[in-house]
């Protein structure tokens, strides 16, 4: 349990939260004017004729200068470009395998590649919370603005708890195999759930007890 | 399974969106209604749970991973309008913070993972649990349940990909399908054995009171259904028709020889040579129909072999009867 | 003047028949601070529930809680909660909001004040409890002690005149726990605090109370009570360090 949250040093960032970029112009704006702003720009992006490259090539630039500017690291951009990798492999397959059956997967994999750009230079410069409040100002119903919230705030905090069980569970197993691997993480996944109801259950309370209705 | 930006095309998007849109309604009306005011907080632990299952991944045969998709296993465990929320809240915040899946694509995840994979899921566990009594019935149901969903949303999926023309038809729907075979299993499995754990230890969050046990309400249900129904159909039935001769096409283009294709088509579709069967479609629909029915009867011996139940009964603390 | 609460012989069961509280009665006058005392699975989570009417889930019309005099029905349950504060065990569970501001704005906005109102509610409160500068923080983020009082400043902000402390030291360090207990000092609202820390009972509470099995098995000054050893070890308690070496009949030299 060392590495519960009582960690008093602010810039320690928890494992697996992700870290809103202090300091950029891009930050300092609006909520709601980045969100609709990415909205436009992923929409143009996939609207964009084919053979206007250079208005991809264009925005690329620009996408990137304003990464660099609002001072995301560049390892975090590789790592979820590369979430995009088995998608664009399976379409350049797929146009391998049927020429002339699909668009050219290059294209699909630039403009894909912008889109996917915007949405993390909104999220990293962006904090969840406003964005969730932007969406409650748009009338999002109120119920999924609540679960997003609750959901927001638990996460890491069951993402901590299910890191502790595997730990626990790890120190004193002493066989590895494929057989146990998915009853394992059975295991640790119903626990996790049975915790997440029981506090839901205190969470509930807690909201009564501060004058919910 | 989370379709990036890019992908789809914006009528694609634009017919997802809405129809996410008029389902998520649905079950927001639905939840606001029936949910007790108690649960009301669970939905968003249900999601931070769900979040974190998604995260981790498991192993596939073939040295490779799929991860939970959970829409069966939380409408089991919650009931299917509020799964749809929970699944909504996932998909959002899972675009919005992590930039997994599309922003213009959201209505597609939204539609597939968070609509077909949660109602399917649960009209299937449903349906077998009729049959299947006991715990261990529930077991297989939700095997069963975790698999049909997963296999599904793949189709609604590739559906998507084909109608926005990013990739063929015969090829899209081939390989998400074809890979969401083997992931379905695993999706059932770690389905199943979650339920079995919390039935286990907590038999009262899946017990009488619980969403399991309640019956289907027919009138929310043929909403739904008709839906998923609908929206699925609006992607893959303009390909219907071509189903056999696109597996076709795809073992000519593959370069492969007929011969040489055929243990590849067999293992898709192995009523290739099913004596008297003439016509590929009704030919594709019986693989289809023998595929359904070996997952269940794995899904049947995995309960057998997960619960011991001496008697009938008394194994099964979370049986109404 | 009314006590601030009066509990006259109260009873409960769990849904699944263990009896958490039997027959517990004692009165606090306003200002009163009292120690809550006993092992694991006496009752007192239970009884501090009840004084807010979290529990029973049904109120009942006996009216065996008076918070200023008023039994609690369903229709002042809301006026209730917001003027008895509960602190939950685990603050995890108490900041359900993702930041600070929000946590602590949440029973203003409950109440239905003005967002002006709330705003000016929630910087009272975060500078009375000292995290004044912190509102924008995520509560994932917190330290453990903060977490304690950003839980507090949600309370305060409700403006209860009754506070009730369920193991508020419970997961603090030491230090963390000299900070809160002189907050605590600062607050002058009546207060129970259920707790196992006995040091914090003897600087803060002038009163005890000891449960056992749900009922009442001892009642009065702090210092007489833990220095009473054979009460103490018959209730699975001991007496705490500081008056180990104590005369019990000279308790004020435990300063």
């Amino acid at each position: 349990m060392s590495d519960a949250p009582q960690d008093r040093n602010p810039m320690r960032a928890k494992p697996g939260s992700r870290g809103v970029f202090a300091g950029g112009p891009l930050q300092r704006l609006p909520a709601a004017l980045k969100l609709s702003a990415a909205l436009v720009i992923i929409v143009g992006t996939v609207l964009l004729p084919v053979d206007w490259i250079g208005c991809l090539a264009g925005e690329g630039l620009a996408l990137m200068l304003a990464a660099v500017v609002s001072r995301i690291p560049f390892l975090i951009l590789i790592r979820r470009l590369a979430m995009l990798l088995p998608f664009v492999f399976g379409v350049a397959l797929a146009g391998m395998l049927n020429p002339g059956g699909g668009l050219d997967w290059r294209i699909i994999a630039a403009k894909s590649t912008l889109c996917l750009l915007t949405v993390i230079l909104l999220s990293h410069t962006t904090p969840l919370g406003e964005v969730i409040r932007v969406l409650q100002r748009l009338r999002v119903p109120g119920l999924l603005v609540t679960t997003m919230a609750l959901m927001h705030r638990y996460l890491f905090v069951l993402a901590d708890e299910a890191g502790h069980m595997r730990r626990a569970r790890a120190s004193r197993t002493f066989t590895r195999g494929r057989r146990f691997a998915w009853s394992a993480l059975a295991t640790v996944l119903s626990r996790l759930f049975i915790r997440a109801s029981e506090r839901a259950e205190r969470i509930y309370d807690a909201m009564c007890a501060r004058g919910w209705k | 399974m989370h379709i990036p930006d890019g992908f789809i095309d914006a009528k694609t998007a634009l017919v997802t969106t809405t129809l996410a849109a008029a389902g998520v309604g649905v079950a927001l009306r639905q939840v606001r209604r029936e949910l007790p005011p108690r649960r009301v907080p669970l939905l968003g632990l249900a999601a931070a749970f769900l979040f974190v299952a998604q995260m981790v991944n498991f192993p596939v045969a073939g040295g490779t991973s799929g991860h939970l998709i959970g829409g069966a296993l939380v409408a089991v465990l919650l009931g299917p309008s509020a799964a749809v929320v929970v699944l909504t809240a996932v998909l959002i915040v899972q675009c919005l913070l992590f930039a997994d899946g599309g922003l213009l694509a959201l209505g597609a995840n939204i539609f597939n993972m968070g609509l077909v994979a949660t109602v399917s899921g649960y009209a299937v566990f449903h349906v077998v649990r009729r049959w299947l009594p006991g715990l261990r019935g529930q077991v297989a149901a939700m095997a069963f349940a975790g698999w049909c969903s997963t296999v599904l949303a793949a189709i609604g999926c590739a559906g998507q990909l084909a109608w926005s023309g990013t990739v063929a038809w015969p090829v899209a729907f081939t390989a998400m399908t074809g890979i969401h075979l083997l992931i379905g299993v695993g999706e059932g499995a770690i389905s199943a054995l979650v339920l079995l754990a919390i039935a286990r230890t907590r038999p009262d969050l899946v017990g009488v009171a619980g969403p399991m046990q309640t019956p289907l309400k027919i009138r929310a249900f043929v909403g739904y259904g008709l839906a998923v129904i609908l929206g699925l159909g609006w992607f893959v039935a303009p390909f219907a028709c071509s189903w056999p001769d696109g597996l076709e096409s795809v073992a000519i283009r593959l370069g492969f020889a007929r011969h040489a294709a055929t243990p590849l088509l067999n293992a898709l579709a192995p009523d290739y040579r099913i004596p008297g069967i003439t016509s590929p479609v009704i030919a594709t629909a019986v693989a289809a129909a023998v595929g359904v029915v070996v997952v269940f009867g794995l899904a049947v011996l995995l309960s057998r072999a997960l619960v011991r139940e001496p008697r009938e009964t008394a194994g099964a603390p979370a049986s109404p009867s | 003047m009314n006590p601030a609460v009066e509990v006259t012989s109260l009873g409960y069961c769990y849904p699944d028949g263990t009896e958490a509280l039997c027959g517990v009665s004692f009165s606090l006058m306003p200002g009163a601070c009292v120690g809550l005392l006993g092992p694991n699975g006496s009752g007192k989570s239970t009884l501090l529930r009840h004084l807010n009417g979290l529990l029973p889930e049904k109120p009942p019309a006996d009216g065996n809680v008076r918070i200023h005099g008023e039994a609690i029905t369903a229709e002042n349950l809301p006026s209730i909660r917001r003027r008895v504060g509960l602190l939950f065990q685990n603050p995890d569970d108490q900041l359900f909001c993702p930041t600070v501001e929000e946590d602590v704005a949440f029973g203003p906005r409950q109440l239905g004040l003005s967002e002006a109102a709330v705003a000016a509610r929630v910087q009272t409160v975060l500078v009375q409890v000292g995290l004044a500068g912190q509102d924008r923080r995520a509560t994932h983020h917190l330290s453990q002690g903060e977490k304690r009082r950003a839980c507090l400043a949600g309370v305060l902000a409700c403006e209860a005149s009754i506070l009730a402390l369920d193991e508020p030291t419970s997961d603090l360090d030491p230090r963390g726990r000299r900070e809160f207990k002189a907050l605590l000092r600062q607050i002058d609202a009546t207060k129970v605090i259920a707790t196992h820390d006995l040091e914090l009972v003897v600087e803060l509470c002038a009163r005890s109370i000891v449960l056992d099995h749900g009922r009442v098995v001892a009642d009065g000054a702090t210092l007489e009570l833990l220095g009473n050893e054979e009460l103490m070890l018959a209730h699975g308690l001991e007496r705490p360090h500081i008056l180990q070496h104590v005369h019990p009949h000279h308790p004020h030299e435990a300063h």
